[in-house]
């Protein structure tokens, strides 16, 4: 099991302590399971047009925290959220939505990090899988749960 | 009774009011603030019971919005919700006049028993 390095070394953040929580967020707000992918953070990346929320962390540790779908993945999410009808959202209304949900996922993962630190509002960005970077970032660990239609990769990044 | 709701997501204003009702309180008067500038604006025009906020937005976060409350002598019932909910945060909260902090996500029935308890 991954582990994530905090400001001494110790293990502060788990791939399980992440997994829970993006479990509880989907779960509570869009009444949806998430499980393990069967390869774990071995999983093929995402292709094609993917939707990255963004939250970074400043203070005691400092680093971002990033999730990841496909863009009909990233629809689904935001019409249970909204509890809207198939399609029938703005790209403005998914966007909000993966931005809360990156929002709520980053900030339990920030309330297990190092103290005191802040936690920026999220950023979203629509590209080509991949597409979003920090320069010297290091990826400490990847999470990739089956979602619903596609995967979702949650990405802990330390700066 | 009126409640506002201060989050920058349309899509947590939309949850938030969805589990009042779901905590019954479906007959108080729901408003909406996208952040804690337009929510000081929306206490003065509206006159809320309590105030519901999100902690982390832009503009005014709701720290700052709650310390400005308070420092204009208004001292409406205020609760945070809010992603972060750690020991630290409470007590902030706490010093800055709030009556509660519900971490996101949250149920029906953490909104049922922390509302209950300030709304008597």
């Amino acid at each position: 099991m991954s582990t994530i390095l905090g400001a001494d070394d110790a293990s502060v953040v788990t791939s399980a302590q992440i997994t829970a929580i993006a479990q509880e967020v989907w779960e509570s707000f869009l009444g949806r399971s998430l499980l393990p992918h069967p390869m774990g953070p071995h999983a093929p990346a995402l292709e094609g047009q993917t939707v990255t929320g963004c939250v970074h962390v400043s203070g005691e540790w400092n680093g971002s925290v990033f999730l990841s779908c496909d863009s009909e993945t990233a629809a689904a999410a935001a019409e249970a959220m909204f509890a809207a009808d198939p399609g029938s959202l703005s790209s403005d209304e998914v966007s909000d939505a993966l931005g809360e949900l990156t929002n709520m996922v980053g900030g339990n993962i920030k309330s297990l990090l190092p103290a005191p630190s802040r936690l920026s509002v999220p950023t979203i960005a629509v590209g080509a899988s991949g597409a979003v970077r920090i320069p010297g970032a290091v990826l400490l660990d990847r999470v990739v749960l089956l979602s619903d239609p596609g995967p979702l990769h949650i990405s802990i990044w330390k700066v | 009774m009126k409640i506002l709701i201060v989050d920058d997501s349309k899509a947590m204003r939309m949850i938030v009011t969805r589990t009042l009702r779901q905590a019954g309180y479906g007959d108080h008067v729901f408003v909406e603030a996208v952040d804690g500038a337009d929510g000081l604006a929306k206490v003065a025009g509206e006159a809320p019971d309590l105030v519901l906020s999100d902690w982390n937005m832009p503009e005014v976060t709701g720290i700052e919005f709650l310390r400005a409350l308070r420092a204009s002598g208004n001292d409406v019932r205020f609760g945070f919700v809010t992603s972060e909910s750690t020991d630290a945060m409470r007590a902030t909260a706490e010093q800055a006049g709030a009556l509660f902090l519900i971490g996101k996500p949250f149920t029906a029935e953490t909104f049922a028993e922390q509302l209950g308890a300030v709304l008597v």
